[in-house]
C-alpha cells in the first residue's frame, strides 16, 4: 500500500513571509500539506533577496535561504494592493483549511481578510497571525524583526561569557521557536476540528514562545527575584562542562561529565586514571569548586588531538562529546548522511543542492520533503484555474490587469 | 471549553526536558498525560531547580514544575519486569507514548514498538534521541552542550573580536526544547494520519537534526558558495547590536537605510553621521570599530525604556535587552496575562511562563500543579488492574 501523508489533503494558504512564518508552514508542508505561498515580485519575500545565491549570483530564485524553508511548497504571486488580487487571495482562503499570515497588525482586516471575513466564507477554517508581541495588550503594534526578538525575550541577557556584555545566540531564535509552536497549535485544532467540525483563530506572540523556553531564568526570578549570571557554557551543576580548543585552526569540542561515574571513565579516556582519586575532583560539588583547574586538565588533553578523534575516544568511554560542527561539518556529516537527513532534489534554477531535511521520522507515513522550493509565482495559473474556480480566460484577464505580479 | 486535546491519553517516559516538554505542550492543551519516573531519584529535572531561596529539594525544582503541571505521575522501575508489565498496560490503553530514554537502554525498558503495537495498533510511540534511532552515531550520548555544537548552532555565536573564546551556547536546556516541540508536531502529526487509517505508528526525532534544522541561512552557505560560516566574522550590515545605555542593555537593529535615517534623527543628527565611512549599511559593517564607539558614547546617557520607545514611535524595531525582572513586570505581558500561577502542596504558589498561544475555541489552560514523585501510582494502577501496593513492597513503584 503506497505511503500516506498525514496532513493530504489539508490545504494551507500561506500569507507568512521572512522565517518565522515559513518555518512554521514547512513542518505542515513535511507533513504532507499542501502549502500555497502567496507572494509578489512587488514586495519579494525578504530570504529570496539574501545570500547565499547559488554561485553568488543574485536572484529571487537562487538564494539557499528561501530555499532551504520552502521545500515542499507552491507559490502564487498576487499584487494585493489591486482588489482583483484581493479577491484571488479570497477565494483562497475560501478553499483553505489553514491560513497563517505575519503582517503587522490590522493588515489582513484591511484587505477584507481577516478572521471574521473569512469564518462567514468558511465556518471550519483556522487562522493563525504569527506576531512579534501578539495581536492585544498595549504593545501590540510595535514592530519587531527576528534578531531583535532574541534580546526582547530575556535569552540576551543571560547568555553570552562571563563578564562580557549580552549576547545573541548566532541565529534569531525567535523564530524558528515561534514556527515550530505555531505547528503545533495548528495541528491541534486541526484535531479539534476532525472531531467537532470547529475551527479558530490563533494568536501567536513570538515574544511569548521565546520565553516558554526560558523557565529557569524566569523562574529564577519569580521564585527567589535574582536572574542566572551569564556563565559562557559552564553549568551551574556539572563540570568539567564547556566547549573546548582542539588541534586544527579554530576547532573545538564540546564535552561534559554528568556525574561521578562519568568522571572515573572520563579520567581514564584521558590516559589520566590518577585524577579519579584526586580528592578536590571526586564530587560534582568539588569539580565545580575547582572547576578552572579542572579545565585547564581538558584543555591539555582536548589541544593535543582532532576534535573527531577525541570525540571517538570519549563516546567509546560513554561520555558526551561531540565536535562543534560548522555547516560544512555537517553536510559532510558520515551519520546524517548515512540516516538520509538531507534532500538533494533538483530546482530548475540552482540544480540539485543539499538542503535540510526533516528531523523526524514516521513509520507508516509519508513524510518527507516532496519538492524542491518553488520558483516565484510557479503554480500562479494552476492554483488560480484548479483552487480558486477561475477560467482560463479569467487567469488571461488577471494577468493583463497587472494583478498577478 | 474543554482543551483541543482532551480526548487524548499520553503516556511519558521523561528524564530530562525534551519529552517532558512535548507532553507539556499537550497536557496544556487538555491531554491527560501520565508520566512515569524512576522511583527514588525521580525525573533529574526534579534536581536541576532553580529552588527557593537555592535550596535544593526533589519537589520545589522551577524546571520541574514548569515541566510538569498538567500531568498525572506515577513511578515505576522499567528495569523490572513488573514495571514493564505496568508500562505495557498503561500503551494498552493510550494513544500516544512519549520518551526519551536513550537508544541503548530502550530495549531493556520495555520499549519495543513493533511488541506494544501488537497489543494495540492504535498506538502512537514516539522516541527522542540525541542522534536518532540509526545511524554510525546512534549510540552517541549527548546533553544540551554537546547537542547545540553537533547540530550546528554553537560555532555561529562568538565574539569576533575575541576569536580566542570558543563557540557559546545559548542559555538553559534549548536542545532539548527544540527536541521536544519538534517531537509534539511529529506526534499530533501521527495522531492525525489515525484519524484516517486508525493506526498508529512509531515516530523518532533526533536532536541533532532539530538543531541542523534551525541554522538560518548559514547551512546554505556551503551548498551554494562553498563557504563555511563562522562566529568570527564581522556582520555585513550595521548597527545591528547591543548598546549599554544608563540604566541598562538595548539592542539596536537598523536593517533597512530608513531605520538608520530615523536613529540618526532620534541622536540629534550629529556631524559624523553624515561622514562617507557611515553612508550606508554595508559601509557601517566595514567601518563599525569606529561607529560602535560613537554610538557607545551616545547611548550611554540615554535610558533604555525612552529610546526603546523612540525607535517604536517611528517604527523602527529595536528592543530592550529584557532582564527577567523586567519581562515579569511588562505591562504588555501583564495585560495579557501571560505569567500562570499555581499552588503546589509542597513548593507553594508558583509563577511560570504560560500560554505561548491563544486558541479562541480551545483554550490553554493551567488545571493543576505539577505531582509529587508517585503521587498518583496508586490511583492510575488500580486503574489498569495492578496492585500498588505489592509493586511498592518489591521496590518497583
Amino acid at each position: 500500500m503506497a505511503r500516506r501523508a498525514p496532513l493530504a489533503g489539508i490545504r494551507v494558504a500561506d500569507f507568512t513571509w521572512v522565517w518565522a512564518g515559513p518555518f512554521c508552514t514547512l513542518q505542515l508542508a513535511h507533513l504532507g500539506a499542501e502549502v500555497i505561498r502567496v507572494e509578489s515580485a512587488n514586495r519579494l519575500c525578504v530570504t529570496r533577496l539574501l545570500p547565499p545565491f547559488a554561485e553568488f549570483e543574485p536572484g529571487p530564485n537562487r538564494s539557499g535561504y528561501f530555499n532551504q524553508y520552502n521545500q515542499g511548497k507552491k507559490s502564487i504571486t498576487l499584487d494585493l494592493k489591486r482588489p482583483e488580487a484581493v479577491e484571488a487571495a479570497r477565494r483562497l482562503c475560501a478553499a483553505s483549511d489553514v491560513v497563517v499570515e505575519n503582517f503587522a497588525a490590522g493588515v489582513m482586516d484591511r484587505m477584507g481578510l481577516g478572521y471574521d471575513v473569512l469564518r462567514e466564507l468558511r465556518r471550519d477554517v483556522i487562522m493563525i497571525a504569527l506576531s512579534g508581541y501578539g495581536a492585544t495588550g498595549p504593545d501590540r503594534d510595535k514592530v519587531s524583526y527576528g534578531p531583535a526578538q532574541v534580546p526582547l525575550s530575556g535569552m540576551s541577557s543571560v547568555t553570552g561569557y562571563r563578564g562580557f556584555p549580552p549576547m545573541h545566540v548566532g541565529i534569531s531564535y525567535g523564530d524558528p521557536t515561534g514556527g515550530l509552536h505555531g505547528a503545533v497549535a495548528v495541528l491541534a485544532a486541526l484535531l479539534h476540528r476532525a472531531r467537532t467540525g470547529e475551527g479558530q483563530y490563533i494568536d501567536l506572540s513570538q515574544w511569548e514562545t521565546s520565553m516558554a523556553v526560558l523557565p529557569e531564568a524566569i523562574m529564577s526570578w519569580t521564585m527567589n527575584g535574582v536572574a542566572p549570571e551569564r556563565d559562557g557554557n559552564r553549568d551551574p551543576q556539572m563540570a568539567p562542562h564547556g566547549v573546548f580548543r582542539a588541534a586544527g585552526e579554530d576547532r573545538w569540542i564540546a564535552l561534559a561529565v554528568e556525574d561521578d561515574a562519568d568522571w572515573r571513565r572520563f579520567a581514564a579516556a584521558i590516559g589520566r586514571p590518577e585524577l579519579a582519586e584526586d580528592p578536590r575532583f571526586a564530587s560534582a560539588a568539588g569539580r565545580k569548586r575547582h572547576e578552572d583547574a579542572l579545565d585547564d586538565v581538558v584543555s591539555a588533553w582536548t589541544v593535543e588531538r582532532s576534535p573527531e578523534e577525541a570525540t571517538a575516544v570519549l563516546q567509546g568511554a560513554g561520555i558526551a562529546a561531540f565536535t562543534a560542527a560548522t555547516n560544512q561539518d555537517l553536510a559532510e556529516d558520515p551519520h546524517l548522511n548515512a540516516r538520509g537527513f538531507f534532500v538533494e532534489l533538483p530546482h530548475p534554477e540552482v540544480g540539485v543542492r543539499k538542503h535540510v531535511g526533516v528531523p523526524w521520522r514516521m513509520s507508516a507515513s509519508a513524510c518527507r520533503v516532496t519538492h524542491s522550493a518553488p520558483v516565484l509565482g510557479a503554480d500562479t495559473d494552476a492554483v488560480l484555474r484548479d483552487i480558486c474556480g477561475y477560467s482560463e480566460s479569467d487567469v488571461s484577464r488577471l494577468h493583463a490587469a497587472g494583478a498577478l505580479t | 471549553m474543554p482543551g483541543a486535546l482532551a480526548h487524548l491519553r499520553v503516556v511519558e517516559i521523561g528524564d530530562g526536558v525534551s519529552a517532558a516538554y512535548a507532553t507539556k505542550l499537550l497536557a496544556d492543551l487538555g491531554a491527560d498525560v501520565v508520566k512515569i519516573e524512576p522511583p527514588g531519584r525521580g525525573d533529574r529535572t526534579r534536581h536541576r531547580g532553580p529552588f527557593p531561596d537555592g535550596v535544593p529539594h526533589p519537589e520545589k525544582s522551577g524546571l520541574f514544575l514548569y515541566l510538569n503541571a498538567n500531568k498525572h505521575g506515577i513511578t515505576l522501575d522499567l528495569a523490572r519486569p513488573e514495571g514493564r508489565d505496568a508500562l505495557g498496560r498503561l500503551a494498552a490503553r493510550a494513544d500516544l507514548l512519549v520518551h526519551d530514554v536513550h537508544p541503548t537502554a530502550m530495549a531493556a525498558s520495555g520499549l519495543d514498538y513493533e511488541r506494544l503495537a501488537a497489543a494495540h495498533p492504535p498506538l502512537v510511540m514516539t522516541s527522542i534521541a540525541p542522534f536518532g534511532l540509526d545511524g554510525p552515531h546512534a549510540t552517541y550520548r549527548a546533553i544540551d552542550v554537546v547537542s547545540w555544537n553537533a547540530g550546528g548552532v554553537a560555532t555561529l555565536n562568538g565574539e569576533p573580536r575575541h576569536p580566542e573564546l570558543p563557540p557559546l551556547k545559548a542559555f538553559g536546556d534549548q536542545s532539548s526544547f527544540q527536541a521536544g516541540v519538534n517531537a509534539a508536531i511529529g506526534s499530533l502529526g501521527a495522531l492525525f494520519a489515525r484519524v484516517t487509517t486508525g493506526r498508529g505508528e512509531h515516530v523518532e526525532v533526533s536532536t541533532q537534526e532539530c538543531l541542523a534544522a534551525i541554522l538560518e541561512l548559514t547551512f546554505e552557505f556551503w551548498p551554494y558558495c562553498g563557504l563555511v560560516a563562522s562566529r568570527l566574522g564581522a556582520k555585513p550590515i550595521q548597527p545591528l547590536c547591543f548598546m549599554e545605555c544608563r540604566d541598562g542593555w538595548i539592542y539596536i537593529c537598523c536593517v533597512e537605510e530608513h531605520q538608520w535615517r530615523q536613529f540618526v534623527e532620534i541622536m540629534g543628527s550629529p556631524e559624523w553621521a553624515q561622514m562617507e565611512l557611515f553612508e550606508n549599511r554595508l559601509a557601517r559593517g566595514a567601518n563599525f570599530d569606529a561607529l560602535q564607539v560613537l554610538l557607545q558614547e551616545w547611548c550611554r546617557e540615554q535610558s533604555v525604556a525612552d529610546l526603546y520607545e523612540a525607535a517604536q514611535r517611528r517604527r523602527v524595531p529595536f528592543a530592550p535587552v529584557s532582564t527577567m525582572g523586567d519581562l515579569v513586570a511588562s505591562p504588555h505581558l501583564r495585560a495579557r496575562g501571560f505569567f500562570a500561577t499555581i499552588d503546589h502542596p509542597v513548593a507553594g504558589s508558583v509563577e511560570m511562563p504560560g500560554a505561548p498561544y491563544r486558541m479562541s475555541a480551545t483554550p490553554w489552560t493551567l488545571r493543576m500543579p505539577a505531582p509529587t514523585l508517585g503521587q498518583h501510582t496508586a490511583e492510575v494502577l488500580a486503574e489498569i488492574g495492578v496492585d500498588a501496593g505489592a509493586l511498592r513492597r518489591a521496590g518497583v513503584a
